[in-house]
């Protein structure tokens, strides 16, 4: 038994002195990302931008992937780290398609190896910093699930990261249902977006929307969303506010 | 032609060697391609820690925190383990006596437990099989005092981690009654009598006063009884239940378990009030 | 850097004006620091009975005010007859489910029969304080049918110390539902001699209604207890599930 060997124990101590090289804190980061299922498949949608602390540093990031045949990636949070789980994920696709068997992982594959990725790295306190979603369709079957940065995951009819789960899902809660059509589905998730653009401060007017169906994935090409700034509490946000200016 | 093609697979062989060496370099990440190779060697010899049922446990997971001791600090502070406790034992004339939250580790051999339940829980149960180990090694049992160095090396080993332990340890063996006291701090001490926890201080006012060596078995066990049931009556983070147990030449015997809310009634009996007036419907 | 800079990445919950007054030390403090542990919330229950037992939680998942999902099921499957609830961190909660998993397969081809309740007791204590320094933040409780087919019920710590009961209650609402337990059922300490059956005296049908109630009163108090309700009642026909709606606020 090694109960009693705690050499080992404090080998380990020493050795998590030496390596230290962690995300501490994030650099460049994108904001939330929304996915719906919808009568054929899975919608998600996600801005471009790419923060850097209240900078907006870069306005192409493109935050949803495809992976594999049968899955779709959106993530929030470091895009340094999104990078890394991409690179991650051909891996695994391409050691998957290496088998040449006929099979190929499907989303709810994806998304528990997504699981034990993230649950890993915040088990050696390296955590990447990301919020990602993962949808899919694969033998009629639609899958929909989120992981965080420390492996906290789940599935559901509709899932948001970030802001998106205070702004977002009140307003998928309310007006989802199984049956949306695909421009039913794309105006929801627009609202969606327009109500975060309007009170996310990282979130910008460009943005992609990507759908999964059986057919495989089609990611829109960027566009902007129609705005209208001149809500009477926009247009004079202190009033009913006495003492502000 | 033939050389050709044995010089094309080496080729391949290398460079695929070096696209997978480089990705582990690049993401320190490795996939299982052991399926796609020919031999399957790992079939029988995998010993990683699910399969090692029966053999090494598994080891303890030591978190990669820059910072031991406040991680600690801190996830002990979310765990809340288990603790307030009063537990004493003392040896006399017919054998040793030991009260509450008494761990069995063998027929001849009992642990008190103080401290984190866990902590104490686990490592009696490791206890347990180590002197059931020598057992079988020596076909002898193993004595209190070799049992109670085990446990105090033990906890010696992982000093300044954090476990916390106040046990004793009560048991006949060839040389009749033993009793220590061994503690996280990695203290052994041999003695007569002990009380740990919580609501020592108080079982110790009683239990000191009231012992002698020469007592019989009823009166030993009235005397733990007591100690134990006073210290819950003054520590508020002691109660429950009061266990004594006895152990002699033929292993131990409980000897009662009462809940200390009755035993108040026993040592303090309700006695009928004298109604001085009586109210009466006018 | 020092000890005491590293102590507040741990310390997220302390109060804001601590953090800022210490916040001239170093730079670095004014970024978002992270913890490895979340607390997602949720409610088990779990009561013996004479030839039964019923194992129930509630479906809701949250962080912090924010609930993450209405339909997460906390119970899961761990023998024939041995079900584990559990509430704390999601995350360490499903590796724990994992790693017990796989280790009743290897107890399934090792011994080719289906662990008991009080041998997967057992195991799970010895799981929990394997990371007894890097403790899984789960909080469980154990319920199922032991080798006599009498109901049992396993209550633990988050790091494994356990104990047997007639009932019991873990999680964010548990502080609402185990004194109200303690008063219908009162079952005597397992310590008492002579020893008392520490199963509860109610029938089947009684139990599950008591515990229907339990958690009708404790989603009216507790945030993080409440959507669904998921039942399942181990007896000598197998297993049963039920289900009753909470709150949903």
């Amino acid at each position: 038994m090694n109960l009693v060997d705690s050499n080992q124990a404090q080998n380990n101590l020493m050795v998590s002195e030496a390596a230290s090289e962690r995300t501490l804190y994030p650099y460049v980061t994108g904001t939330s990302v929304i996915g719906i299922k919808y009568k054929d498949g899975i919608l998600m949608a996600a801005d471009m931008g790419g923060s850097y602390g209240s900078t907006l540093r870069y306005k192409s990031v493109e935050r949803l992937k495809s992976i594999g045949k049968h899955s779709l990636l959106g993530a929030s949070g470091e895009i340094s780290d999104f990078q890394e789980i991409l690179r991650n994920l051909d891996e695994l696709i391409l050691y998957d398609n290496m088998w040449d068997d006929g099979n190929s992982m499907g989303p709810k594959e994806v998304h528990n190896y997504l699981t034990r990725m993230m649950y890993n790295r915040r088990n050696k306190f390296n955590p990447l910093w990301n919020s990602l979603v993962l949808g899919g369709v694969k033998n009629g079957q639609k899958y929909l699930g989120t992981v965080n940065m420390i492996g906290v995951h789940f599935e559901d009819d509709h899932v948001a990261t970030g802001f998106g789960n205070h702004l977002a899902r009140p307003i998928l809660r309310d007006e989802w249902h199984a049956n949306l059509s695909f421009e039913d589905g794309v105006k929801l998730l627009e609202k969606c977006m327009r109500v975060l653009l309007y009170r996310d401060r990282s979130a910008i007017n460009k943005l992609q929307i990507a759908k999964i169906t059986e057919e495989g994935v089609t990611i829109s090409q960027p566009y902007a969303l129609k705005t209208f700034w001149n809500f009477a509490a926009f247009q004079n946000p202190t009033v009913g506010a006495e003492g502000s200016w | 032609m033939v050389v050709f093609l044995g010089f094309a697979n080496l080729l391949l062989t290398i460079s695929c060697n070096l696209i997978i060496y480089l990705f582990e370099q690049v993401m320190s990440m490795k996939f299982d391609t052991s399926g796609l190779e020919s031999h399957h060697g790992m079939l029988f010899g995998a010993r990683d820690e699910l399969s090692s049922g029966l053999s090494a446990a598994p080891s303890f997971d030591i978190p990669n925190s820059n910072d031991f001791d406040c991680f600690q600090k801190e996830a002990i502070q979310m765990v809340k383990p288990a603790k307030g406790t009063t537990t004493l034992a003392f040896i006399f004339k017919e054998a040793s006596q030991s009260v509450k939250k008494i761990i069995e580790i063998n027929p001849y051999m009992l642990g008190t437990m103080a401290g984190g339940a866990a902590d104490c829980q686990f490592w009696h149960r490791n206890l347990g099989i180590k002197c059931r180990l020598h057992e079988l090694a020596n076909k002898r049992r193993i004595s209190v005092t070799g049992a109670s160095k085990l446990l105090a090396n033990i906890l010696y080993n992982y000093r300044g981690m954090g476990l916390s332990v106040g046990t004793m340890i009560a048991g006949w063996d060839e040389t009749g009654p033993g009793l220590y006291y061994v503690d996280s701090e990695g203290g052994r001490l041999k003695g007569t009598r002990f009380s740990v926890g919580s609501g020592s201080p108080y079982a110790y006012g009683v239990l000191d006063n009231g012992y002698r060596y020469d007592m019989s078995v009823e009166e030993a066990a009235e005397l733990a009884r007591r100690s134990i049931y006073h210290a819950t009556f003054r520590d508020g983070a002691s109660g429950g239940v009061a266990s004594v147990y006895y152990v002699g030449p033929n292993g131990w015997k409980k000897l009662s378990g009462d809940d200390v809310a009755e035993l108040h009634y026993s040592y303090y009996p309700v006695e009928p009030a004298v109604v001085e007036q009586e109210m009466v419907e006018t | 850097m020092n000890s005491q800079q590293i102590y507040y990445i741990f310390d997220l919950c302390k109060s804001p004006n601590l953090s800022l007054s210490l916040s001239f030390i170093t730079m670095a403090k004014q970024h978002a620091r992270w913890s490895p542990y979340d607390n997602n919330g949720g409610t088990c229950v779990a009561i013996a009975g004479a030839d039964y037992c019923v194992i129930a939680a509630d479906t809701r998942m949250s962080t912090g005010y924010s609930i993450l999902s209405r339909d997460y099921s906390k119970i899961c499957k761990l023998a024939d007859k041995c079900m584990m609830a559990s509430s704390g961190f999601q995350a360490d909660v499903r590796a724990l489910q994992k790693v017990l998993a796989a280790r009743h397969l290897i107890y399934q081809h090792q011994h080719n029969k289906q662990m008991s309740c009080p041998a997967m007791g057992q195991l799970l204590s010895n799981t929990l304080y394997y990371k007894r320094f890097f403790p899984y933040y789960a909080f469980n409780v154990l319920g199922g049918l032991d080798n006599e087919g009498k109901g049992c019920v396993f209550t633990y710590d988050a790091v494994g110390s356990y104990e047997r009961v007639g009932y019991s209650s873990q999680g964010s609402g548990s502080t609402l539902i185990m004194p109200f337990l303690d008063n219908q059922l009162k079952s005597p300490s397992p310590l008492l001699l002579p020893a008392q059956d520490a199963v509860t005296p109610l029938s089947e049908s009684e139990a599950v209604d008591l515990v229907k109630t339990c958690f009708a009163s404790a989603t009216e108090r507790d945030i993080y207890t409440g959507d669904r309700l998921e039942i399942v009642i181990l007896n000598a026909d197998g297993v049963r599930r039920e289900e009753m709606e909470l709150r949903k606020d």
